[in-house]
This record gives structure tokens, C-alpha cells and sequence, in this order.
């Protein structure tokens, strides 16, 4: 049985942690039939604890103003009402935010990953030059804050002329989401066969062949990890958009929303409401992939 | 198809026969690394290069000209109270911010680790703070914090503590902390996930061959679990720590730095420096600082996740 958490083995982007679960499940507790209820009740309330900012967001987006105010935010609404989520929807432009946020996310996404694949198989199965300075300084961006670079990027961008564009952010969102991209899918890469490859080569294969059609689909799990992980980051992202765009017509979701926070103040219904439309469909992403993404997060993490 | 990798990682001996056989690859690697390479040059490197020279300059973010004033910003920044007032704000949301969740994710890790039911749904709800925008994070707790009529304050009169409604973001004594329990909340899912995918990898056998020699739980836990997850407790902290330092959003969002500079950090007192007062010299100074600080103490991660496969 593969181990998943043990740390000192190198692992690949362990993209099915849930299917190690389901396989240990079974063997671990033979008295799984009795016990477990107070764990089970003690974690189930921490939950409901725990998530219950958004439970109570979801109520009151979904009442009328004059009933919160009068009833105040901890009580069962008397009648419900979907117009906080068209006031919301309009006021909060959000269908131009939700469009804003797609393109950038159909842009920026599949190129991350496509540059990161091909930086990673450099790095773990070709023998480049200068491989572990080059790794080091790939990886060392993971550290660095993005404000040290806003100020130059800015100007780089004010230059070529895509201040209050989408297009400015493809650049610095690539640049920032390499090292995480390189760093998991490398560690997968190593994983697969060196003799898998050295077959392809004697048959005549390119490097390039080799990677895009056996490399790349032997990869399907760990390059569709790393590219949700991608995009929860990139709908998420706030500084370089908060710089970078500043007509309404450009802006994306999280700067939309902030926006929408001061003029929404106190109109709490339609404020919460605005809040479950920006992150409705992360939470729905989340979890639908919910496996990918946990796999991900472990991935760089079940090793060191 | 993992799985069967997974296998072969653990199997394959670190020599692989083809190894020796190939020295470097001449052109055809580098054709694929440059293109990533360069976008991160181009866009990450180069800019943090840059902001060191305009932390050199007395430049104030618009005009055409500017003059080279040496050390001077870095100097000005020792006689700033604000930045001294956010250098201990970052080192107190870096200690707090990394402490509780670590152990707060601990200790559901090793619950949910246990025998609990419904455990896949309980892991996603503990997580599900942590995929969540910062800015809509800072937005809900903005509002569960309203004075008036925000939940918690309608908590604590409910259950009869009135005298404890306050201006939770409004005011000095108390901004900080209300700051970070949205990070607190919002960050606990992450060593939970770690903790628990390390903690399936221990062996059972362990813990049986314990039991039987008549250890306790706490014996158990204090000899069998604390050690096997400590290279866990590395990543952990090493991700947590390099986090930490790029504290922004959170606080732009709910408090702006304020009130007063009762929650500036790094972070938000440069970009108020560079976008607000127009001292774009100064404000990137104080960018050099904290990124010179997050790398210094980052570095033997980075070299860990270098290593590791070279040896």
C-alpha cells in the first residue's frame, strides 16, 4: 500500500488522498463499530461552529432589510425575499466582475501550467545546466511578498500600456504562481519511470513529442491539481488587481467586492447577499474538487 | 495510474541506470525552461531588484525625476513610529497566526484521525474558511463586527454579557485581536489537511505494540505520534511562517491599517507610503525590509525542497 504521510519519502503530487483514506479506513479500526460517538458529536459541533459565519451570512441574505433590523441578525427570518440578490447583482456589477474574473482565470490558468510543466520537466528529467541554482531561485519566490514588486511592475506596466487591463495581471500572476506550479509538478515528474522515456528515445521520439504526449498525459492527476489550486488563487487575488485596474469596467471580483462593501454599508441584507454571489462559485468548486485541491495542499507538504 | 507512481517513488533506489549515462542535455532543456523562466525574471525577479534600487531614491511615485538619497529611507524608517508600531504588529499576527491554527489543527487532525464518523464532510467544513477570497473573509467578519447590529455583539448581549459589545475593529485595545481571529479562522484548515495526510502514514503497529507494553494515550502520543510528525511540523511551520509575512489583504480590508495605526503592518504602511502619501522610495524601503526578513528565514525550506532528491 503507498503511504501517503510518510514525510521522509519523496512523494509525487499525492493527488488521491482520499482514495488512501478509503483504503485505510477499513484496516484500521476493527472496533470502529461502537465508539467514535462523542469524538463525532464534540467535531460535528466545532463545525456548525466553525461555518457558522456563512450559515448566518446565507440567512440573512436571503431576508428582508426591514426584518433584520427589526429582528436583528440572530433570529429565524419571518418571510424570505430574493430581491437582495438582484439589488446586489446590479449594484455590485457583478456580471462585468464575474466576466472580468473568468477571462482572467481562461487566460492566465492553462499558460501557468503549460510554462510550469515544461520549467519542471527540465528540471527533473532533462539534464539541464545549473539545475539546483536554478530550483533555488525558482522556489525562493514562494517567500517573497508581492508587495516588494508592485511598484516596478506598475511602471512596467504603465509603459506598455495595460494599467486598468486584465492583460497586466496575466504577467505578475504567472511570475507568482510558478514556484508552487514547478515545485509540485517537478516532485511528480520524478516519480514517473526514467526507463519509460529512455523507451520513447529509442524509438525516435523528441524531447518535445515525449513531453506532450507521454509526459503530459501520464501527469493528468497532478497538472489538474495544480491548475484548481491556480485558480482558486488567481479568482482570489487582491493587491496586483487593486493596483493595477481601476475603472469599474476592468475589475475583478475581489476588487469589485471591496467596492460594493463601502457602498453596501448598511444595507446588511444586500451586503451579505453581494458577499455569497463573490464567493458562491469558489465554494461550489471547492466542493465538487474537493479531492484535488486537499491532494495539492498535501502535495508539497507530505515531504520534506 | 498515482497509485502505481506512488508505488514506483517508494521502490526506485536513487541511482537510476540511466542516470551516469547522459551529461547535461545541451540546448533542448533550456528551450523549455526559458519560457517559464523568463516571465518569472521578467515579473518577479526583476521588480524586486528594482524596488531595492528605488529604495535608494527620494522618488515620490509620479514625477519624471528623482534624486539617489543613499540610505536615507532606511534610516528615516528607525525614527518612524508607524513602522516600528507594524513591525511588532507582524511579529505578534506571525506568532498568533501560526500558533493557534497549528495547534487548533493539531488537535482536529488527531480527532478526525480518530474514529469519528462523517469524516469527509467534517474535513471539508473545517477547510472551507481557507479557499475563501481574503477580501470576502475581511468583508464577512467586517460585518459579523458591526457595532450595532453585527452577530457577534447580538451574541453577547443575548447571552446577558451587554457590557462586552464594543467596537471590536473600532477601536485600539481590540482591533488587532479581532483581526486575527479571521485569520485564525480561516487558516486552521491547512495544518489540519497536513497534519491528517501525515498522520495516515504512521503505522498502526506502532500504537499496538505500545498498547500492549501498557503505554498510555498520552505516552503514545508524546513517543509514537509527536515524533513521526515532525517532519510534518517542518512544512507546517515553514509555509505557515513564509504566509505570514505577506499579511495585506486581510487587514486593507476590514480595518485599513486603522483605527489610527492600531493594526498597521508592513505590509498595508507601505502601500499607504507608495499609493496615499506619494513617498514611493520610502514606501518600497519598507518592502525591501520585510521581503529581506521572509526570505532570510525562509531559505532553509527553500534549500530542503531543493535538496531533497540530489542527495
Amino acid at each position: 500500500m503507498s503511504s501517503l504521510g510518510s514525510a521522509s519519502v519523496p512523494q509525487p503530487a499525492a493527488v488521491l488522498p482520499d482514495a488512501v483514506v478509503a483504503i485505510r479506513e477499513p484496516v484500521a479500526g476493527p472496533p470502529k463499530s461502537k465508539g467514535g460517538i462523542t469524538a463525532t458529536v464534540v467535531l460535528s459541533i466545532a463545525a456548525v461552529i466553525w461555518i457558522s459565519p456563512l450559515v448566518l451570512l446565507l440567512i440573512t441574505s436571503v431576508r428582508p432589510l426591514a426584518d433584520f433590523i427589526a429582528s436583528g441578525p440572530l433570529t429565524w427570518p419571518s418571510e424570505f425575499t430574493w430581491s437582495n440578490f438582484t439589488d446586489a447583482w446590479s449594484i455590485g456589477k457583478f456580471a462585468t466582475t464575474y466576466r472580468n474574473s473568468a477571462i482572467l482565470l481562461l487566460l492566465k490558468v492553462p499558460i501557468g501550467v503549460l510554462l510550469s510543466a515544461m520549467l519542471a520537466y527540465a528540471l527533473s528529467k532533462l539534464r539541464i545546466r545549473f539545475r539546483r541554482a536554478i530550483m533555488f531561485t525558482v522556489f525562493l519566490g514562494l517567500t517573497i511578498p508581492i508587495y516588494i514588486t508592485i511598484v516596478p511592475v506598475f511602471i512596467m506596466l504603465r509603459s506598455m500600456g495595460i494599467t486598468d487591463n486584465l492583460l497586466g495581471l496575466v504577467g505578475p500572476y504567472l511570475a507568482f504562481g510558478i514556484p508552487f506550479e514547478v515545485l509540485v509538478l517537478q516532485s511528480f515528474f520524478r516519480q514517473l519511470p526514467d526507463e519509460l522515456i529512455e523507451a520513447a528515445r529509442i524509438d525516435g521520439a523528441s524531447d518535445w513529442r515525449i513531453f506532450f504526449r507521454l509526459i503530459l498525459p501520464l501527469s493528468l492527476p497532478a497538472l489538474v491539481t495544480v491548475a484548481i489550486l491556480d485558480a482558486v488563487a488567481t479568482w482570489n487575488e487582491f493587491l496586483f488587481a487593486l493596483i493595477v485596474l481601476n475603472s469599474d469596467a476592468s475589475k475583478t471580483i475581489p476588487v469589485g467586492l471591496l467596492n460594493f462593501q463601502g457602498q453596501f454599508a448598511n444595507n446588511n441584507t444586500g451586503l451579505a447577499a453581494g458577499i455569497l454571489i463573490a464567493v458562491v462559485p469558489i465554494l461550489l468548486a471547492y466542493v465538487v474538487l474537493q479531492r484535488w485541491i486537499v491532494g495539492g495542499l498535501t502535495a508539497g507538504a507530505t515531504k520534506g | 495510474m498515482a497509485s502505481t507512481a506512488t508505488a514506483g517513488a517508494v521502490t526506485t533506489p536513487r541511482t537510476r541506470p540511466g542516470r551516469q549515462k547522459r551529461r547535461h542535455g545541451g540546448l533542448t532543456p533550456w528551450l523549455f525552461a526559458i519560457p517559464a523562466l523568463a516571465v518569472y525574471i521578467w515579473f518577479l525577479v526583476y521588480p524586486a531588484f528594482n524596488s531595492l534600487y528605488f529604495s535608494l531614491t527620494d522618488w515620490d511615485g509620479l514625477s519624471p525625476g528623482y534624486n539617489i538619497v543613499g540610505l536615507d529611507n532606511y534610516k528615516a524608517m528607525v525614527n518612524d513610529d508607524v513602522v516600528l508600531k507594524a513591525a511588532i504588529n507582524n511579529l505578534i499576527w506571525t506568532v498568533v497566526t501560526i500558533v493557534v491554527p497549528v495547534v487548533l489543527g493539531l488537535a482536529l487532525a488527531i480527532t478526525l484521525n480518530g474514529k469519528v464518523r462523517g469524516k469527509p464532510i467534517l474535513r471539508m467544513l473545517f477547510y472551507t474558511p481557507g479557499v475563501l477570497p481574503l477580501v470576502a473573509v475581511a468583508s464577512i467578519w467586517g460585518w459579523l463586527y458591526n457595532p450595532d447590529y453585527g452577530a457577534v455583539n447580538e451574541f453577547l448581549r443575548l447571552i446577558g454579557l451587554d457590557s462586552l459589545a464594543q467596537p471590536w475593529l473600532g477601536q485600539n485595545s481590540t482591533a488587532l485581536a479581532a483581526v486575527m481571529v479571521p485569520a485564525i479562522w480561516l487558516r486552521t484548515g491547512f495544518p489540519m489537511l497536513l497534519y491528517l495526510a501525515a498522520l495516515q502514514g504512521i503505522s498502526q503497529d506502532q500504537y499496538e505494540a505500545a498498547t500492549m507494553d501498557g503505554a498510555t494515550k498520552s505516552q503514545q502520543f508524546w513517543h509514537i505520534t509527536m515524533p513521526n510528525l515532525k517532519p510534518a511540523h517542518y512544512i507546517v511551520l515553514a509555509l505557515s511562517l513564509i504566509d505570514s509575512f505577506k499579511v495585506f489583504d486581510l487587514i486593507y480590508a476590514t480595518t485599513y491599517g486603522g483605527p489610527g495605526s492600531a493594526t498597521q503592518v508592513m505590509g498595508t504602511w507601505m502601500y499607504f507610503n507608495v499609493f496615499q502619501y506619494y513617498q514611493a522610495g520610502y514606501g518600497t524601503a519598507i518592502a525591501v525590509v520585510i521581503t529581506v526578513v521572509a526570505i532570510a528565514v525562509s531559505i532553509p525550506y527553500v534549500r530542503s525542497q531543493t535538496k531533497e532528491h540530489d542527495s
